[in-house]
């Protein structure tokens, strides 16, 4: 289906209100402007029960410069079409309060607590509103409101941070953080146990926050590119991408083939040099350095490649609106195969040895295990739903760039059949999830030997009128995490003026605390890692 | 049984021979030539330094650590704390920026990442010589194990990535005597990085006065040695050094496990 015959599908669905709402088209989004806020409870609950509609992110954005008012969208998307639900409201300035959904969308409290340190605007309902990103930070400081100067110096206080009291005889809190044992980013985790066995754990994320939204606000476009890049240093393609692709689509342009399969082939091999990293972790936290190091030989086999390809080991400096910089010839083509071909090959090795090894399959079974409810109540993303059995792929859903052109195996319904009983052995633990890292770093092998030749019409294409002002759009992309999400709206003279980021890491953080429920602390390393999940994509 | 047998053979398949590189310090074909790791100023003969290529210059450096100065003589400075090595300047201008692949780059001060071109002083010679009379200084030097602990300050993990990078059996920094510890409490050396985030300057504090005297502080990357693309904001610091003193600037986004190693030693020179 075209985006237009979807859209007109939702538009038919969406009669019911028809008074109440008005409806503006972009590309594969439709925005629904609704005239009273309160509504909003009565629309979340249709679209969640009747459409299957799921919570993507809530953007907040200051627009009292245009008279708006304080404009809020809740963004929902599907699981079947290609296809992103806006729902705007208004808030008024003297009125700080807006609906909250939480009952709705359990996955909102995170979004709401967020706006309400970010903007100072209060969801009235939410049971949870404690400070979620700004620490020692006085009341009345909202660093992403317009009036709010970037540079502005902070006098902050110290403020002590209310953990849930867990009380009862024989149970201990244990502190974590922000400074971890190993070489890893900062946070806190406050576990209650009784015994060896975690009864609750409560994290406090926020402390890699460095503005990254604000900042953005301040930079020209070609510049936040860079910035796009640091959000998480190992998701650095995924994240460009979808910031460029955000600004081509308001641009509306059409970016050269060549560059499309290049922004291809980077992503892919950023996929595979994490996984393989994250998998040797995984086998470092149960204690088996001869698999990790093996793994960890791989990882950086990928990195030497990514060097030669590019000049940065982790892949910066790739991507540019309008296409990419970094040209590649069909002598670095054929290096990659071969470089994948032997990678794999010893890969498939240690995965044998690793299936035959019960000291370390009996760490991963049955370990920190989430269940199938919690994928949606928690709006997760990427391997942390598909190890439950529910694929979430934004490469499938939403296909983007080069990937609808790219022409896989097709599969002998057998092979589909197995991978359906697969996906129903996947029981949500530490093993599902090292299993589903696997078959993505296979499938990511599939998808790059499909590109054989590269073709032959330029790297990259210019803009060269200016951006409408006030004009916005959704960029996304599918990092190793999952599904990332930037909205910007374009300022005046091409610059930003509101840059939104949703990282997986954001909306998948909360499933920690309820994986490691009835495990001992000591697999809360394992359990960690085969998330593994951005500190810094987190707290921007 | 027999099955037991095939998986020995697995393990006598993968296992070659060693695979850690033989002396990481020195230059060699393992680094791509086109890898990007230092900028340098090296103007061609025919370059011209005026108002319109200076403010072309600053302009294409997104962390303004290129700096265009016309007072009583034209001047560019570059500051490499600054530089996040996005190659913008060399495309603007190739005709005054260089790029190489060189990781030698770690500095004792500040002021020394800074490098400075005038256009009355031309072809004049690079700070870096300092870099490689330090390089020629170390030998001999792990005589004693030494111990550090990582402390990430709000980087984006980039420089995790590298960090870690160092225990792979590809580096193996163990095998020099440096390992890495899981407390302040246990370490000689701090490697920070990140732009020092404002959330995170309490705990930084407290490590730093945690760990025993004589102590290292090495700051990592470009965050740590300005604030990098971050700079000063609300929500940064602009650098690790305003939080506490900082004997060790190694430059880069991130720094390559040589150029982490090569500071690593410029370090163990001061004990």
């Amino acid at each position: 289906m075209s985006h237009r015959e979807i859209i007109k599908k939702y538009h038919s669905k969406l009669e019911k209100f028809d008074s109440d709402i008005k409806k503006l088209e972009n590309n594969n989004e439709l925005h629904l402007v609704l005239n009273d806020p309160s509504k909003l409870h009565e629309l979340c609950k249709f679209l969640k029960k009747d459409l299957d509609l799921r919570l993507l992110t809530i953007i907040c954005c200051d627009e009292r410069k245009l008279n708006h008012g304080f404009k809020i969208r809740h963004v929902f998307g599907s699981d079947v079409d290609d296809f992103f639900l806006f729902v705007t409201s208004s808030i008024d300035e003297s009125h700080r309060y807006f609906p909250s959904i939480y009952d709705v969308f359990p996955s909102s409290i995170l979004y709401e607590r967020e706006i309400n340190d970010m903007f100072g605007l209060m969801a009235k309902e939410n049971p949870n509103i404690k400070p979620l990103i700004l620490h020692d930070f006085p009341n009345d400081v909202f660093p992403l409101r317009r009036d709010f100067k970037l540079s502005d110096d902070v006098k902050r206080y110290s403020k002590q941070f209310e953990f849930t009291p867990i009380t009862g005889e024989g149970v201990c809190e244990i502190p974590v953080g922000p400074i971890h044992a190993g070489i890893i980013e900062p946070g806190h985790f406050r576990f209650s146990v009784l015994g060896e066995t975690i009864i609750n754990l409560e994290t406090r994320l926020g402390y890699a926050h460095k503005g990254i939204e604000k900042l953005a606000e301040s930079m020209s476009i070609n510049d936040v590119v860079f910035l796009s890049e640091r959000i998480s240093g190992d998701e650095s393609v995924a994240n460009s991408i979808a910031f460029c692709q955000a600004i081509e689509k308001i641009a509306q342009l059409t970016i050269p083939q060549k560059a499309e399969q290049l922004r291809l082939l980077f992503a892919e091999l950023e996929r595979i040099y994490n996984h393989f990293g994250t998998l040797g972790g995984i086998l470092t936290d149960v204690g088996f350095p001869y698999g990790a190091s093996r793994l960890n030989i791989l990882k950086e086999q990928i990195m030497q490649l990514n060097e030669r390809l590019s000049g940065s080991r982790i892949l910066f400096g790739i991507n540019q609106i309008g296409g990419v910089k970094t040209n590649m010839t069909d002598k670095m083509l054929i290096d990659i195969h071969s470089v994948l071909d032997d990678a794999f090959q010893i890969f498939e090795k240690i995965f044998d040895l690793l299936k035959s090894n019960s000291s370390v399959m009996d760490r991963l079974r049955n370990t920190g295990i989430i269940e199938k409810q919690m994928v949606r109540d928690f709006g997760l993303v990427g391997i942390s739903s598909r190890c439950i059995g529910i694929e979430t792929d934004a490469r499938q859903t939403h296909p983007y760039g080069y990937y609808p052109s790219i022409n896989l195996k097709q599969k002998t319904p057998r092979e589909i059949m197995e991978h359906q009983v697969e996906l129903q052995k996947r029981i949500g633990d530490v093993l599902s999830r090292f299993m589903s890292r696997v078959d993505d770093l296979r499938q990511s092998k599939d998808i790059i030997d499909s590109i054989t030749a590269l073709k032959d019409d330029g790297l990259s294409v210019s803009i060269d009128d200016e951006l409408t002002p006030y004009s916005s759009g959704l960029g996304y992309a599918e990092s190793h995490r999952g599904e990332t999400l930037h909205w910007i709206m374009i300022g005046e003279h091409n610059s930003i003026f509101r840059y939104k980021i949703r990282t997986p890491s954001f909306s998948n953080w909360p499933i920690i605390e309820h994986a490691v429920l009835n495990n001992i602390v000591a697999d809360f390393p394992v359990i960690n890692k085969s998330f593994d999940f951005s500190y810094s994509g987190n707290d921007l | 049984m027999k099955k037991n047998t095939d998986k020995t053979n697995h393990l006598i398949d993968m296992s070659f021979k060693s695979v850690a590189i033989k002396d990481p310090l020195k230059m060699d074909d393992t680094i791509a030539a086109n890898y990007r790791g230092y900028v340098m100023l090296d103007p061609d003969k025919d370059f011209v330094l005026n108002d319109e290529t200076g403010k072309i210059l600053e302009k294409s450096c997104p962390t303004h650590a290129i700096t265009y100065q016309n007072y009583d003589d034209l001047k560019i400075h570059l500051d490499n704390g600054k530089c996040i090595l996005c190659g913008n300047c060399q495309v603007k201008s190739p005709e005054l920026i260089k790029i190489t692949n060189k990781f030698d780059l770690a500095k004792k001060r500040r002021d020394d990442l800074i490098e400075t071109f005038s256009m009355y002083v031309p072809y004049g010679k690079t700070y870096d010589e300092l870099g490689k009379e330090l390089k020629n200084k170390i030998n001999k030097i792990f005589g004693r194990s030494l111990a550090i602990r990582e402390i990430d300050a709000g980087s984006c993990n980039g420089c995790e990535i590298e960090i870690n990078a160092l225990n792979n059996p590809i580096y193996d920094i163990e095998r020099y005597g440096i390992t890495f510890v899981a407390s302040p409490r246990h370490a000689d050396v701090l490697l920070v990085t990140g732009p020092a985030s404002k959330n995170m300057e309490r705990a930084l504090k407290i490590a730093y006065d945690s760990t025993p005297n004589p102590k290292i502080v090495i700051a990592v990357g470009a965050c740590a040695c300005s604030g990098g693309i971050f700079g000063n904001n609300y929500a940064t610091t602009g650098g690790i050094d305003n939080i506490v003193p900082v004997n060790v600037y190694i430059p880069g986004c991130p720094p390559r496990p040589q150029a982490l190693l090569y500071g690593i030693l410029m370090a163990i020179n001061k004990i």
